[in-house]
């Protein structure tokens, strides 16, 4: 119900591409842990949400015009104190203001460091729903190592995606770093993977990255694109 | 497919009588050589060749039209053209024949006017419940019903595997291949555009059939890719199902936005999704082949423990190299198999004795042969044997020593003699009457056991189906 409302919502808007905050919200509905992230509409605002969470944070451009953030130059990580967070808020506004002058901010809390994953669904014309599983951030693009499944994905399969990726020895521990909770990854392919059955109006997803820890997994960042 | 579909598809395998619509004198015609096919292949069923004018081809009777064919057949081969086709399969919808093989091209492939004509075709065969083979096919073949129903009239070894293929020349060149190793066939489907018998459809008729132990696949691509795999997926946990799909180049979608859809190339999602549904999948009509004629000749191992016995260290590299990045264990050799080896090769071997077991010059003794091959399947370590061997003018091949030494043995058992295909006609003939598959490549040997060991790990009512 829940899902379907904010699908709805999107669709009044006249737009397919759900923003961060419209992603992020239909995901944690659906038990997926996301990174909070509460949308600030000017300087003050952020201001006072970044106190609310605590330093440091991450300050990214909230807008429905707006799909590739980072190309705008509309996220800034890391941010230790009030007057950094001013000057970030300043430089979004300025840099995305071609494309959306009344475009807001979202502010999320600084995540610890982990390992960068990426989980994605593709409606592909010939098999319908597909999730992908693979290393994220910026080796996502560099070595494709992704593999795939049709949906909906099993426990057991969504096991055996986890170590089939070329880089799993990232996940299971190497020179000093620790394995990372694959079982929290697991919980998250399958969730998508229902998802994507249950709901198929979704053409793309990406979480992209997801952050995986010793302990527990988190989206940090979420797009989805309606058919 | 319900149970109508499924006895429909029976009786388009095993017809009674046959009509060829569109057979002509002329050699260099479909029509004729659709006749020739049949009569070559040995079919024994009534054949009705129809044609407005001829009275007599290939020394059969010949009926002006189906109209005046005295009995109703249970396959009409129709080798006409696009839009005469259409007319006559409705003619044969109101005679109640209910099965038909479509040769003529020009359908959906060529545009508007073909895809209007495929459309009507649809709509015959669901008024009259017809199911169709083709358009634009080779044909069907049966050999356990002596029924070459393709315009290739050609003699092949009646045997467990079954082919559908999604190209005739692919198919063909299958069928050669085939021949060249020995490997039988039961019933070959050359699907053509698949307009109203789907590849899914061929599968699901070839799980049930009793003929079949074995079902090869090739595929360059379908619509609907989700009932294929779930299709072959629940077949293969009845009888092993090998595809050899091409289109392996990685060309990826740029029109996609995010990073999950622009890294599907088409051909890693078919891979991962059919592995994830548990079919094999070859690269090549070789590896097809190979997969095939080891699933077709031997039981399933037991387990994944592949031994491999040699006098020659080459051919078993290049076998491990083929087996790389498929998780086969290579395991060591049991302590008892080390000593049984040296009891008969003596203390002071000039080798080490691992696996693979590599006997070097002392191999190719006459005798002793066959009690190294008894001492390498007896290792409780291995649950199958690849041995290897180079042919030789003045040693004796050592064809009786492995058919004894597999007869002791509950293991399965492939060989490789490194040959020309005829060099060793005689001794494939003698050993896949043995149930041991010859292969003449080392490459083709260690498809054939991964072949076995994929469809061992699969376990239930496969390991029955022997």
């Amino acid at each position: 119900m829940e899902t379907r409302r904010i699908i709805e919502n999107v669709r009044k808007s006249g737009r397919t591409f759900l923003t961060e905050v419209e992603s992020k919200e239909l995901l944690a509905v659906r038990g997926i842990p996301v990174v909070s992230c509460r949308v600030a509409r000017d300087e003050e605002e952020t201001v006072r949400m970044a106190h609310e969470c605590g330093f440091p944070v991450v300050l990214k451009v909230n807008s429905p015009y707006i799909i590739h953030k980072s190309e705008h130059k509309g996220v800034f990580l890391n941010l230790g104190g009030e007057q950094s967070v001013r000057e970030a808020f300043r430089s979004i506004r300025r840099n995305c203001a071609a494309v959306d002058p009344e475009a807001s901010v979202t502010v999320q809390p600084m995540i610890k460091k982990g390992v960068e994953v990426l989980i994605g669904v593709i409606a592909d014309r010939q098999f319908g729903p597909v999730v992908a599983f693979g290393l994220g951030g910026v080796f996502t693009e560099v070595l494709k190592d992704v593999v795939f499944r049709m949906a909906p994905v099993s426990t057991e399969e969504a096991e055996k995606m986890v170590y089939q990726i070329r880089g799993n020895r990232l996940l299971r521990g190497y020179r000093g770093y620790p394995a990372v909770d694959t079982l929290s990854l697991q919980k998250i392919i399958t969730g998508i993977s229902q998802l994507a059955v249950e709901v198929e109006d979704i053409e793309e997803m990406d979480l992209n990255p997801v952050v995986v820890f010793p302990r527990g997994a988190m989206v940090l960042d979420a797009r989805i694109k309606l058919c | 497919m319900t149970e109508d579909d499924i006895e429909v598809m029976q009786k388009i395998f095993n017809p009674g009588s046959v009509a060829v619509i569109g057979a002509t004198a002329s050699s260099d015609r479909i029509g004729y050589n659709l006749l020739d096919s049949l009569i070559y292949g040995g079919y024994k069923g009534k054949i009705y060749p129809v044609h407005p004018k001829l009275k007599e081809i290939l020394g059969l009777p010949v009926y002006p039209s189906t109209l005046d064919i005295p009995e109703r057949v249970d396959l009409a081969l129709i080798a006409l053209n696009q839009r005469d086709t259409v007319d006559v399969l409705e003619h044969c919808g109101k005679l109640g024949i209910k099965g038909a093989v479509i040769v003529a091209g020009g359908f959906r492939e060529t545009g508007d006017e073909g895809r209007a004509l495929e459309k009507r075709l649809v709509e015959i065969t669901k008024e009259y419940g017809l199911k169709v083979v083709g358009p634009n096919t080779l044909g069907i073949m049966n050999l356990e019903a002596g029924l070459n129903a393709t315009f290739y009239p050609v003699s092949l070894k009646k045997g467990n595997v079954s082919l559908i293929s999604q190209s005739g020349g692919i198919g063909f060149s299958i069928i050669q291949k085939c021949s060249d190793e020995g490997v039988g066939l039961n019933k070959f489907v050359g699907v053509g555009n698949r307009t109203v018998l789907e590849i899914s459809d061929c599968l699901e008729f070839l799980a049930g059939d009793s003929g079949t132990k074995v079902i090869g696949v090739f595929l360059e691509g379908v619509e609907n890719a989700r009932r294929l795999v779930q299709v072959a997926g629940k077949v293969a946990h009845r009888k092993p199902v090998v595809i050899y799909k091409v289109g392996q180049s990685n060309e990826i979608n740029e029109a996609t936005l995010t990073h999950t859809g622009s890294m599907a190339g088409p051909y890693k999602l078919f891979r991962d999704i059919f592995n994830q549904y548990g079919v094999l999948l070859a690269g090549s009509v070789p590896e097809l082949v190979a997969s095939c004629k080891a699933l077709s000749l031997c039981r399933l191992p037991a387990g994944g423990g592949l031994g491999l016995f040699t006098y020659t260290a080459g051919p078993t590299i290049v076998a491990l190299d083929r087996l790389a990045g498929r998780k086969i264990s290579i395991p060591g050799l049991a302590p008892g198999t080390v000593r049984r080896i040296k009891a008969i090769l003596g203390e002071n071997l000039p080798v080490v004795l691992k696996n693979p077991i590599d006997t070097g010059g002392l191999g190719t003794r006459p005798g002793t042969y066959g009690l190294l091959v008894d001492a390498a399947l007896a290792d409780p370590n291995f649950d199958l044997l690849v041995t290897f061997c180079c042919p030789h003018k003045n040693w004796p091949n050592p064809t009786r020593e492995l058919i004894a030494a597999h007869q002791k043995s509950h293991k399965p058992v492939l060989t490789c003699y490194i040959s020309t295909v005829k060099g060793v006609e005689e001794d494939r003939e003698a050993l896949q009457q043995a149930g041991i598959p010859l292969y003449c490549s080392p490459d083709e040997a260690a498809w054939g056991a991964a072949a076995l060991i994929h469809y061992s790990r699969r376990g239930g009512a496969l390991h029955g189906n022997a």
